[in-house]
């Protein structure tokens, strides 16, 4: 990710001190374009391989549908059929996924935006202060212990089978990366800052604001990126029961009429939204954190 | 002899401080009054860094009394900052951004001007932009300083602030810093275990004794003003510098 971008207007009539990070052209590594060539090397060879064994019959359908298979049934769930006329209780595959992503992706992100503003203050607030540490951390730390599948059965209780249950499992996914690592990387902060900080006037109470945060971003970025694929994760166990909509509950639909090929093409958006999500996410915060890039 | 300036801008009476059973400083007493540079040499692990700490108010003393400009010292303050070895500008800013942040978090009129005429002082115009990693040791220090000179302290701390710089570069830095100094009122502390460094750049000496660290000697320096390399050599310098390195190693 961060090379490329340095002083533009260095040397010039400075004595012999050089700036420490001159271009370092050396060590860029690879350009973008042959990284992303290589990344892709492993998955095509994996694909090929796979399409191999089916064609050779050395890989049975009934354990693995065919690549051809599953890319048909991608192009269904995306583009086939009508989602408009839907059979109450029916959960559809052909078209599903103008219904199943808008409800998966609400879901994560509704409850992913709630994690983020209850999980930052709290985990600042126990990287910053001694007693909130003393009082909250061996909660936090025995909570976070609990398997999301153990989460389900209470939240069926407490939300019913709706939104709420769903929501609720992303959020307690996505909730303690993001603490930890909050918490963890407010903690490190060089003490050094601080001091630097109030003398030079910084008043105490913006201290959190001015020193703690921005020096904290990068460990508090990598919380919210761990945060945002874990909730993404969490959510298939909300989409197990008592949902109609969501990939989830697609996949589950699939699984109990045997059509691998569907709950394959929802691994696939499984896997290619939380790519993706992290990526988007790694541009929002990127000019928060380039600073500290090697 | 009775001007404001021959008040002394910092002044500490009888500071004791321990770490659990460990005692660091022992009694020690000393001022500073503005435009003076004051040097506290002494042995490595002695409780300079300590000192210093303890009159930049960021600890307190377990017995004694700070005052500066006749007002008690009770925590850090932009009237007493401290600038240490490893430099500490804030790596996510700008070096304008770190030379402005001091006149900002004070609410002064014109931090970019401070921060113009701060940039000149400290050659790193032409660096405005960079960030604090683009920068070599000698550029980081020299910006570090100006940093808490932004708020014009009438005390500045310092810890062995050119003691990772190389050789050559610490000469320069410690002309630069001479240089600097000559056109303000600032009272200085300069703690080191470098002998030529405090003769160089100190207009009095106090000499330190091994943990814990209490005073062995306060003297002037006399060598003349407007010192620079050629100091170095001055043989009034090398015989100074000879004596004062034996008692160093005597204490």
């Amino acid at each position: 990710m961060g090379l490329d971008q340095d002083v533009g207007a260095a040397g010039g009539g400075l004595d012999d001190l050089l700036p420490a990070a001159a271009p370092r052209a050396g060590s860029a590594g690879p350009s973008r374009a042959v990284r992303l060539a290589v990344g892709a090397v492993v998955p095509a060879a994996l694909v090929v391989a796979w399409w191999a064994a089916s064609r050779t019959g050395v890989l049975s359908p009934r354990l693995l549908p065919t690549p051809g298979k599953v890319l048909d049934s991608s192009r269904e769930f995306l583009f086939g059929g009508t989602g408009g006329s839907r059979v109450p209780g029916v959960i559809p595959f052909k078209g599903g996924a103008a219904i199943h992503l808008p409800a998966s992706l609400s879901r994560w992100l509704v409850a992913y935006g709630l994690a983020v503003v209850v999980g930052l203050p709290l985990g600042l607030g126990l990287g910053l202060s001694r007693w909130a540490a003393a009082a909250l951390d061996p909660l936090v730390q025995a909570f976070r212990s609990v398997p999301i599948t153990a989460w389900l059965p209470i939240a069926l209780v407490w939300f019913g089978f709706g939104e709420g249950a769903a929501r609720y499992l992303v959020f307690i996914g996505a909730f303690y990366p993001i603490v930890i690592a909050t918490t963890d990387a407010a903690d490190r902060v060089p003490h050094q800052l601080v001091d630097t900080a109030r003398m030079l006037g910084t008043p105490r109470w913006a201290l959190a604001r001015r020193v703690y945060v921005p020096a904290a971003m990068p460990g508090i970025v990598t919380g919210l990126r761990l945060g945002l694929t874990l909730g993404w994760t969490s959510l298939i166990v909300g989409e197990i029961t008592g949902q109609d909509t969501g990939l989830g509950a697609m996949m589950f639909a699939a699984r109990e009429v045997s059509q691998l090929d569907q709950i394959i093409v929802g691994m696939i958006a499984f896997a290619v939204i939380g790519l993706l999500g992290d990526l988007v996410l790694r541009a929002i915060t990127r000019p928060v954190v380039a600073w500290a890039d090697r | 002899m009775n001007g404001v300036a021959d008040r002394p801008a910092l002044v500490a009476v009888d500071l004791a401080k321990s770490y659990g059973a460990v005692h660091v400083l022992q009694r020690i007493s000393l001022e500073v009054i503005a435009g003076d540079l004051l040097a506290v040499l002494g042995p490595s692990g002695c409780g300079k860094s300590t000192l210093l700490r303890v009159l930049a108010g960021l600890e307190p003393p377990d017995h004694g009394r700070i005052e500066e400009l006749g007002r008690p010292v009770t925590g850090p303050s932009p009237e007493r900052p401290m600038v240490v070895q490893a430099a500490t500008l804030f790596p996510w800013l700008s070096l304008r951004a770190n030379l402005e942040w001091g006149p900002r978090a004070r609410g002064r009129p014109d931090p970019e001007a401070v921060a113009d005429e701060l940039l000149q002082a400290t050659g790193l115009a032409g660096f405005a932009d960079a960030l604090p990693r683009q920068l070599s040791g000698g550029m980081r220090q020299r910006a570090a300083i100006a940093q808490v000179l932004a708020n014009e302290p009438p005390v500045l701390l310092l810890d062995e602030p050119f003691g990772a710089l190389d050789a050559q570069t610490r000469l320069r830095m410690q002309e630069w810093f001479l240089d600097l100094l000559a056109r303000r009122p600032t009272a200085v502390i300069l703690v080191t275990h470098d002998v030529e460094e405090a003769l160089l750049l100190g207009h009095r000496l106090v000499l330190l004794s091994h943990r814990p660290a209490r005073v062995v000697e306060q003297r002037d320096i006399p060598l003349p003003p407007n010192r620079n390399r050629a100091t170095l050599a001055d043989p009034a310098f090398v015989s100074l510098k000879a004596q004062i390195l034996g008692q160093v190693l005597e204490t």
